[in-house]
């Protein structure tokens, strides 16, 4: 095993402009040792280093089974705008990966829902791209194919501002060929096509046909968003042990040392990123915790 | 574990044998404070006297013919073993690519000379953190595995001191090498490890008597009996958790300064930040390279942007920052590491420029 407290150096292979301020990084680590011993699961995230300037917390978007580590990032503080100017070939350092990830022995047996607001799909695209690169496999492959839905069955409810900020767009095509997709924004312009819904994710429900008694939930975007949409679920009958979320706190060391992570008595960095509703409820609606 | 005595004079002994293979860190008076530096047998502050209140310190010498007549500074053990200000590698980034190196410096083992129960119970949940987690800090790790613990059991307690409601305290029971106890005319040597023995190796020591022993258990008896301030951990940690929004919080931060002092003093506080020193002499336009030093230095749960993230502050108010910080301590910490966070030491109440005193603070929260 390598030092997780130490950095390793991974080369850009291609980057893919998502939205005008979002984009997808392929990394290729250039240690084959390390390579070899790199190992993660969906939900969990590296902590991308640029030297001289620090560090961010990302999360992974990329399936294991994908041929690349891709991270889909957001340009919002010093180290993503740092990473936003990097080219194909430009080398940066990652320590990683950190984290619990989703628990994907969960859905095995139970429908799946996915609930995802702005860039919070791209710790969720590792789970869907990890189920559709797993359908090939005899179990899965009567799920979808055929047109009739059966068990277990998969859903992507999806909220972005606009639709020019829907992360993954020319992915969404292939998704349907696995899930339910329902995509929503918060206002479209009128000038653009745009045949998918306005409005709150939490409007959708007439739309979507699910079991709630037999659905898991993988859910990640603004916290407010994941607030309302727990308190919906459990209205429709979801049970809350039921629910995942992902939650994000200012990460700063990843490996449970440095305490700036909390959210109340839990580590994000550790004990999460993704945390059974049940695990936090008692935190979930104190203001500043 | 045996307990054997050696003479007074004989204390110097052991200090001029330990000198040899490791680099002795304990209590000295400095600016009219004790405070834990590197020292030899004659920094000893014997016979001083320290008065601690809220918000008050004083210190006083020739006051008391005992050699640990006085208690706890400011400073804690974390100070050596999680320094304050710690390099965790060298970076260079340059056209052939990143490189982060750890640097491994052979230091000279350290002995830890006059620890008290209460930060020998702190370093223990300091290994929890360090060690117990996702990720070994080996840092840490070789600190402490190399270190030396000369254990002193309290004669007085200071005015702040209240490790005895948490069991941590007034004496020490394990987690040391070498335990002294100070009785009227010899010092009581109890060994608990293999380090601790070899110590003593070859020194004149003696058998304890039935009367010595009774007065050092007279003696600790004595020092619980003195400790004034309380604390009540039954209905911890829910006792907390069922008041988030008790109007005490809002009082409290209308006289909390955020300045941090408890978090700097506490010697279970372990946040810390990492962040890349760049010295101008690191950058090089003309190769386009970047050299400098992943650093890791301690941090405060009361720094403003300590749970900051992009787009907002998770904690933005002092309240919010004050009630994060005890309630780590009294309730998080059970549920983290399986025990309090606090160990009773009284220093954050001691230090506090404004005299905040954690025991008040948690009954008027019960209230």
């Amino acid at each position: 095993m390598y030092d997780k407290s130490i950095p390793f150096e991974a080369k850009i292979r291609w980057i893919k402009k998502e939205t005008r301020d979002t984009a997808t990084y392929a990394f290729k680590i250039t240690s084959r040792e390390i390579e070899r011993a790199y190992r993660f699961i969906p939900g969990q995230f590296n902590m991308l280093y640029m030297p001289g300037i620090g560090e961010a917390a990302i999360s992974i978007s990329s399936a294991p089974s994908d041929h690349d580590l891709t991270h889909t990032i957001r340009v919002a503080g010093d180290v993503t705008t740092a990473i936003s100017r990097l080219d194909t070939g430009d080398v940066l350092g990652i320590r990683g990966p950190f984290g619990n990830g989703w628990p994907l022995e969960e859905i095995e047996e139970r429908d799946l829902m996915i609930i995802a607001g702005g860039v919070g799909i791209a710790p969720l695209r590792s789970v869907i791209r990890h189920i559709l690169n797993d359908r090939t496999e005899p179990r899965h492959v009567k799920g979808v194919r055929g047109g009739k839905i059966s068990s277990p069955a998969r859903i992507i409810l999806y909220g972005s501002k606009t639709p020019k900020d829907i992360i993954f767009r020319d992915e969404f095509p292939r998704y349907r060929d696995a899930f339910q997709t329902f995509l929503t924004v918060d206002k479209a312009d009128p000038e653009e096509y745009w045949r998918g819904d306005i409005g709150l994710i939490t409007g959708m429900w007439n739309k979507t046909s699910f079991n709630p008694l037999n659905t898991v939930v993988f859910m990640c975007g603004p916290e407010v968003m994941m607030q309302s949409m727990v308190k919906e679920l459990i209205l429709k009958g979801v049970p809350g042990e039921k629910i995942f979320i992902s939650i994000e706190r200012n990460m700063n060391c990843g490996m449970g040392i440095c305490g700036h992570c909390f959210f109340g008595p839990k580590f994000v960095c550790k004990d999460g990123p993704v945390f059974r509703f049940t695990d936090i409820e008692g935190f979930l609606g104190i203001k500043e915790i | 574990m045996t307990i054997t005595k050696i003479k007074k004079d004989h204390l110097r002994l052991i200090f001029d044998r330990l000198k040899d293979s490791y680099k002795l860190v304990g209590p000295r008076v400095e600016n009219d404070v004790i405070v834990l530096t590197e020292m030899d047998f004659h920094d000893i502050p014997a016979g001083y006297k320290d008065l601690h209140g809220k918000g008050v310190y004083r210190l006083s010498g020739n006051k008391d013919s005992n050699t640990f007549s006085f208690s706890l500074g400011p400073d804690s053990f974390k100070r050596f073993l999680s320094p304050p200000v710690r390099e965790i590698f060298a970076f260079k980034k340059s056209k052939k690519g990143i490189s982060a190196n750890v640097s491994s410096k052979e230091e000279k083992p350290t002995a830890f000379i006059g620890m008290r129960a209460c930060d020998i119970s702190a370093l223990k949940l300091y290994d929890k953190v360090f060690l117990e987690g996702p990720v070994r800090d080996t840092g840490y790790d070789s600190l402490k595995r190399n270190s030396l613990i000369i254990a002193v059991n309290c004669l007085y307690p200071n005015g702040n001191c209240f490790c005895d409601s948490l069991g941590t305290g007034p004496e020490v029971r394990d987690g040391f090498d070498l335990a002294i106890t100070e009785i009227q005319d010899s010092f009581l040597l109890e060994t608990g490890s293999s380090k601790g023995s070899e110590i003593l190796n070859g020194l004149t020591i003696e058998e304890v008597s039935d009367k010595e022993m009774d007065e050092k258990n007279s003696r600790t008896e004595d020092c619980k009996k003195t400790i004034k301030r309380h604390i009540k951990v039954n209905d911890l940690p829910w006792v907390i958790y069922r008041n988030p929004e008790h109007p005490r919080w809002t009082d409290v931060a209308s006289r909390c300064l955020a300045c941090g002092n408890c978090t700097q003093v506490c010697p279970t506080c372990f946040c810390n930040s990492s962040y890349d020193r760049l010295e101008l002499s690191g950058i090089s336009k003309k190769s386009r390279e970047i050299s400098g030093n992943k650093v890791r230095a301690w941090d405060s749960c009361f720094s403003k942007n300590f749970a900051r993230v992009h787009g907002g502050n998770f904690r933005p108010s002092r309240r919010a920052r004050y009630r994060h910080w005890m309630t780590h301590k009294l309730a998080y910490w059970i549920e983290q590491f399986g025990s309090p966070g606090c160990v009773g030491c009284g220093r954050c109440i001691t230090w506090c420029p404004v005299g905040i005193d954690i025991t008040e603070e948690l009954e008027a929260i019960r209230k």
